[in-house]
This record gives C-alpha cells, sequence and structure tokens, in this order.
C-alpha cells in the first residue's frame, strides 16, 4: 500500500485544531478559536498567519463598535487540504 | 517545545480533529428565547381575540394582533444584537435564519392577497399551515425532535380547524403554539442552560 505524506501544513497540534473548527462553520472570530483551542494570543496569531500564507484560510480584519476583530474563514484550497488530510491519515490507520 | 509543534500520531490527529469539531458545535445551541418570546405573545393574542369575539362580542378583537408589530420591530434589533456579539457564523444558524425569513414573507404575502380578495374565513387554517412549515424545518436543521411534533401538530390542527367555527378555530392556534413554539422553546432553554454551566 502506498503511503501519502501528511500535509506538515496541518500536521501540528494548533493549525489542524483551527482547520478542524473552521471547517465546522461558516466563519469564526479570533476570540472564537482561542476559546475553543485554549490557545495563547500570539501562538494562535502566528499559527492563523502560517495558514493564511499556505492559502488554506482567509482572514478579514474589521471594526466592531470600535473593538477591531479578526474574522478567519476557511477556503476551497483549505477544504480539499484538509479532506487530503484526513484521508492521508485513514490511509495510516487502515481505516 | 512549544504546543504547536507536539508531535502528533495519526490517532491524536483523528481525535482532535473530532474533538473540534465537537467543540464548534456545541456553539449552536439555541436558547430558545425567541421561541419563548412569540409563543407567548401569539398565545396571548389568540385567547384577547376569542374572548372578545367570544364573550364580549366585540368584532374589533383582532386589533389585538398588531402587538405583533411591535414584537417584529423589536425582534430586527434584538437578532442585530445578538449577531455583533456572537463570535461565529454557522451554516446551521444561517439556513434557520432563512427558512424564518421565508416565514415571514409568506405570512405578509398571505395576508396582502386575503386583504386584496377580502377572505378573511381561511386565515387561521393557513396561518397554521404557516406556523407549521419553519416550525418542522428549525426540528430538521436542529436535530430537535419536539419542534418536528410541533410542526406535525399544527398541520393537524389545521385540518381539524376546517370543522369548526371560526372563533373556535383561535383555541386550536393557542394549542399549535404551545406544542410548536412555547414547550419546545423550554426544552432549548433548559437544554441551553445545562450546556453552558
Amino acid at each position: 500500500m502506498q503511503f501519502k505524506e501528511l500535509d506538515p501544513i496541518l500536521h501540528s497540534q494548533l493549525r489542524l485544531a483551527v482547520m478542524s473548527l473552521l471547517i465546522s462553520v461558516k466563519e469564526a472570530e479570533f476570540t472564537f478559536l482561542k476559546g475553543k483551542t485554549n490557545a495563547t494570543s500570539g501562538n494562535l496569531s502566528v499559527q492563523i498567519t502560517k495558514l493564511k500564507e499556505a492559502g488554506y484560510i482567509d482572514i478579514t480584519k474589521q471594526f466592531n463598535n470600535n473593538y477591531p476583530q479578526t474574522i478567519c474563514k476557511i477556503t476551497p484550497k483549505g477544504i480539499e487540504a484538509f479532506e487530503n488530510y484526513v484521508k492521508a491519515l485513514q490511509t495510516y490507520m487502515n481505516l | 517545545m512549544p504546543a504547536n509543534e507536539i508531535k502528533m500520531t495519526e490517532k491524536e490527529s483523528l481525535e482532535l480533529i473530532t474533538s473540534m469539531i465537537n467543540r464548534a458545535k456545541e456553539k449552536v445551541n439555541e436558547s430558545g428565547t425567541l421561541y419563548l418570546i412569540w409563543g407567548w405573545l401569539i398565545l396571548f393574542c389568540c385567547l384577547v381575540q376569542f374572548v372578545g369575539l367570544h364573550f364580549l362580542n366585540y368584532p374589533n378583537a383582532y386589533l389585538i394582533w398588531f402587538l405583533t408589530w411591535i414584537l417584529a420591530i423589536y425582534q430586527v434589533f434584538y437578532i442585530r444584537k445578538k449577531r455583533k456579539s456572537s463570535t461565529v457564523k454557522t451554516y446551521m444558524r444561517e439556513i434557520n435564519g432563512y427558512v424564518w425569513l421565508v416565514f415571514f414573507i409568506c405570512m405578509i404575502l398571505i395576508f396582502f392577497i386575503e386583504s386584496r380578495f377580502q377572505v378573511y374565513s381561511i386565515s387561521n387554517p393557513l396561518l397554521l399551515v404557516l406556523y407549521g412549515m419553519p416550525t418542522f424545518l428549525s426540528g430538521i436543521i436542529l436535530k430537535f425532535k419536539p419542534l418536528i411534533i410541533g410542526g406535525i401538530c399544527c398541520w393537524a390542527l389545521s385540518v381539524l380547524s376546517t370543522f369548526i367555527p371560526f372563533d373556535y378555530q383561535l383555541l386550536l392556534i393557542a394549542i399549535a403554539i404551545i406544542s410548536a413554539w412555547i414547550v419546545p422553546g423550554y426544552i432549548l432553554k433548559q437544554n441551553s442552560k445545562k450546556e453552558n454551566y
């Protein structure tokens, strides 16, 4: 059986957690991701920037009642990468 | 080593994905507030109109329904405020919102058509048919049985309402509202309290 290589961008705890959250919703704010992953702001910020650079998520910055908001949304490329990652995992686990 | 660089096994990866997808789901629980506010108001309007028509012989008792317009305006602000404070947008919530928007549009159109043709005698059976639609669909979307049962109750009562006089039809609407919105509303409220504590 041929083993697919696991996407190194997704095979990291926090980035995978963020992608799993974003695949379940239409879009989510930074604070939602932070609360659900229990990550620190600094670490989360670095990881979502990496995901953005890979083209897996879109980040929009806006103001709501004078408070800055960072909204993250998974892209079609991100969905494809996530699906491939899960398929590769299944191959490894012989599911 | 930072948390994000901890080496994961394949099994841990799958577990993380499952746990995160479940955590995202928790957020979509409904508080039931709108079901309860609307449920109690419509129940109140039905009973006031019934008492007005049946016991006081007051034909303008239907005017009580204008209260629903005040609530509709309040709801626009409530939803706007809630949307602003919400940190996540889910597909489920979006589709559910559209279901209720379609219900609202159909309601306005039916009232308009009825007033154009001056046919008000079928208002109550039609209202019951309409109440059933978003209730049933919300039940399917939220995977929440009490709403599905409530929707079916509305439809059954709409058939029953064609066999009884106009003023008693109001009592059927009251029963429909209790089964479709008030009871599910309280169950949703209780469930959401359990989830949050």
